[in-house]
């Protein structure tokens, strides 16, 4: 009953019916590059950070941030200018000074400030007489990345000026009998990468927008191009020739998976040549991942196509789909990101495991072993998503 | 034996009865014209006897095979032209009739030659390579029908053929379903234009509310209505009203989503 020829007759039409509309081709070739462009520079590469330079690194550097010293005492002048001498040095923060909280608090307000450092009354004084002194941290809140960034960023400065301190002060008490260091930090970190170079936050963006591409280029693709052809009529005449409706969706599926492959293909090349992302797994076991991906999803699209009564209405629908599963499967932040609900639908869809494998391969170079449970995982989802969706094709084709 | 032959046919859309115990006879070679107002079932009849809809009950052979159980061996006997287009805009006149002659499995050296026959006899060689999009609507119909002849089907389904064309157009399309008959082909027509049944059709049947209403030739109906217009008696037949209605299954049709 099957039949291989027609199968991959109908996919040829499909793909020259592409080919014929040179507008929409060029469009599908610009929306890979758009989205690769925007996140490309949306997170610049972050520098590592070097534990034996004392080097925090910034993905976001000169952040303007705001001293205000309310202790006129030596050690809180003392300490301020460390504070501008660490941060400056390192490119973290481009530091200012105001006379009062409250002068500072209106610049944040404005956005001239990303965060304030206050040396409070009694800085010097609690040193001084040998207890610890607080400095109190004020960031603006309307960003939360920002936010956090300037949070750790101070803390790291801190950290940096207390170690240094902690040196002097035992230095000074016990006369240089032990080893300062032994006491301030018994134990040092030295980071040791995974691989060779430093992976920047794009190297883990660039293989989930490939899977993302990859996934929903052929869900949309598949739902659009079956619905077009009913909506237009043109279905009618696949339906009254004789050949099996598998053979009707296969062509269809194989035709949008190239297409989808074809984009996939395209986001890889550009992050690689415009962002250098290195690809360090094998290209045999990526391509096996998106085709994977692909197939996990077809049969969605298929049900779309079948349950939309037009064609706008099938492409509003693959969009619906797609958009959330931007943010649930991990393909823009991490997963980890996510409430624990929000996690528990993120990796009850497919794309999930799609990304999850195609990042283990591009990053890691991880064996086919090792991604197993993701590939057996998308195979389990293509087979149940096209046994229920081929039933639901033929009953909606002959009613 | 007849070509086509219903017994009971009957369908439904929800509560809708578009066919309702249709039981028709065609003959082999004849040119059997179905008319009747919007709506009245002959456009459902078309999509079953076409194997596109199964029949909610009754059953229908065509060219011997039944179209529910067989749909197969009827799916090759047949060539239609529905209501849609159906041809892919974006390609080529060639493009097309390569894409549909190779569902038929004509062999590529025949179906080469058909196309190029087909091509001539419908005088549009010269346009082969332009895009279906391109071309006028009469243009597009006479490709739309020699797509349906590729595989050289027995029983050809005409829905509305003419609707829309200019009367040049019409006139060398009616010059082409008669070459057909001449051939032995047995042709079903739908159409609102009186004058075509009158000129093409062997046989009428006038159909209302999916029923048959009048079945005979165009002679002996305007005899039995005493007039020479099939107008009148068409109008006789079934009556003045208009027919406006907004059913499920007219705003869905050619779309099979239905609740």
């Amino acid at each position: 009953m099957f039949d291989l020829d027609l199968m991959i007759d109908i996919a040829k039409r499909d793909l020259l019916d592409l080919w014929m509309a040179k507008m929409l081709v060029v469009m599908l070739v610009m929306l890979p590059l758009l989205f690769i462009g925007m996140f490309g520079y949306m997170y610049p590469p972050a520098p590592s950070p070097n534990p034996n330079t004392n080097n925090l690194g910034s993905a976001y550097p000169n952040l303007p941030v705001c001293l205000v010293v309310m202790d006129n005492g030596q050690m809180a002048n003392k300490i301020a200018l460390q504070f501008i001498q660490v941060s400056t040095g390192q490119r973290l923060f481009t530091v200012s000074e105001a006379a009062s909280f409250q002068d500072a608090r209106n610049m944040l307000v404005e956005g001239k400030l990303k965060g304030i450092v206050v040396f409070p009354q009694g800085f010097s004084a609690a040193l001084a007489s040998k207890t610890s002194a607080t400095v109190q941290v004020t960031v603006d809140e309307t960003n939360p990345t920002i936010a956090s960034v300037v949070r750790s960023e101070v803390a790291g400065v801190f950290n940096i000026i207390d170690s240094d301190m902690s040196v002097h002060n035992i230095d000074a008490i016990d006369g240089g009998q032990v080893n300062s260091g032994f006491l301030v930090q018994p134990i040092s970190i030295i980071n040791e990468p995974l691989i060779s170079s430093s992976a920047s936050s794009f190297q883990f963006l660039a293989p989930g927008f490939v899977a993302l591409t990859v996934v929903t280029g052929s869900l949309v693709g598949v739902a659009t191009s079956i619905s077009k052809e009913k909506e237009q009529g043109t279905m009618d005449g696949l339906l009254v020739a004789p050949v099996s409706q598998m053979a009707i969706i296969a062509g269809k599926v194989i035709a949008q998976t190239v297409r989808g492959l074809i984009q996939g293909f395209i986001t890889l090349v550009l992050s690689v040549l415009i962002f250098n992302v290195t690809i360090y797994g094998s290209p045999i076991i990526m391509v096996i991942v998106m085709f994977l991906g692909t197939a996990s999803f077809v049969g969605v699209g298929i049900v779309v196509s079948t349950v939309a009564p037009d064609q706008e209405t099938a492409n509003v629908m693959a969009s619906l789909l797609q958009f959330p599963m931007m943010f649930l499967c991990g393909i823009m932040f991490p997963i980890e990101q996510l409430p624990s609900w929000m996690q528990l639908i993120g990796k009850a869809l497919p794309l999930y495991y799609a990304a999850d494998a195609l990042r283990k391969v591009v990053i890691l170079n991880a064996s086919m072993n090792l991604i197993m449970p993701d590939i057996l995982i998308l195979i389990a989802y293509a087979a149940v998503t096209m046994v229920l969706a081929v039933p639901l094709f033929d009953k909606a084709m002959r009613k | 034996m007849p070509e086509i032959e219903t017994h009971d046919l009957t369908r439904r859309f929800g509560e809708f009865t578009a066919v309702d115990n249709l039981s028709v006879q065609v003959q082999r070679g004849e040119i059997y014209g179905l008319l009747g107002p919007n709506g009245a079932g002959k456009s459902t009849i078309i999509r079953m006897l076409s194997t596109l809809l199964m029949p909610t009950s009754g059953s229908a052979t065509v060219a011997g095979f039944d179209v529910s159980r067989e749909a197969n061996d009827v799916k090759k006997r047949i060539g239609l032209v529905s209501e849609k287009l159906i041809l892919y805009t974006r390609l080529t006149a060639t493009q097309n009739l390569l894409f549909f002659g190779r569902l038929y499995k004509v062999d590529s050296s025949t179906l080469k030659k058909r196309i190029d026959e087909l091509l001539e006899l419908v005088k549009l060689t010269q346009f082969k390579d332009k895009a279906i999009g391109s071309y006028s609507s009469g243009m597009r119909q006479r490709v739309n029908i020699i797509r349906a002849l590729l595989h050289d089907p027995e029983i050809i389904f005409l829905d509305e053929p003419t609707t829309g064309l200019d009367p040049q157009s019409t006139r060398f399309i009616w010059d082409l379903v008669k070459r057909l008959k001449s051939r032995g082909r047995t042709i079903i027509l739908t159409t609102h234009m009186m004058e075509e049944a009158d000129e093409l059709a062997d046989r009428v049947c006038i159909i209302d509310h999916g029923k048959v209403m009048a079945d005979d030739t165009s002679r002996a109906l305007k005899d039995k209505f005493h007039t020479e217009s099939m107008l009148d008696v068409f109008l006789s037949v079934t009556g003045r009203e208009l027919r406006d209605s907004t059913s499920q299954h007219l705003s869905m049709r050619g779309m099979m989503a239905e609740a």
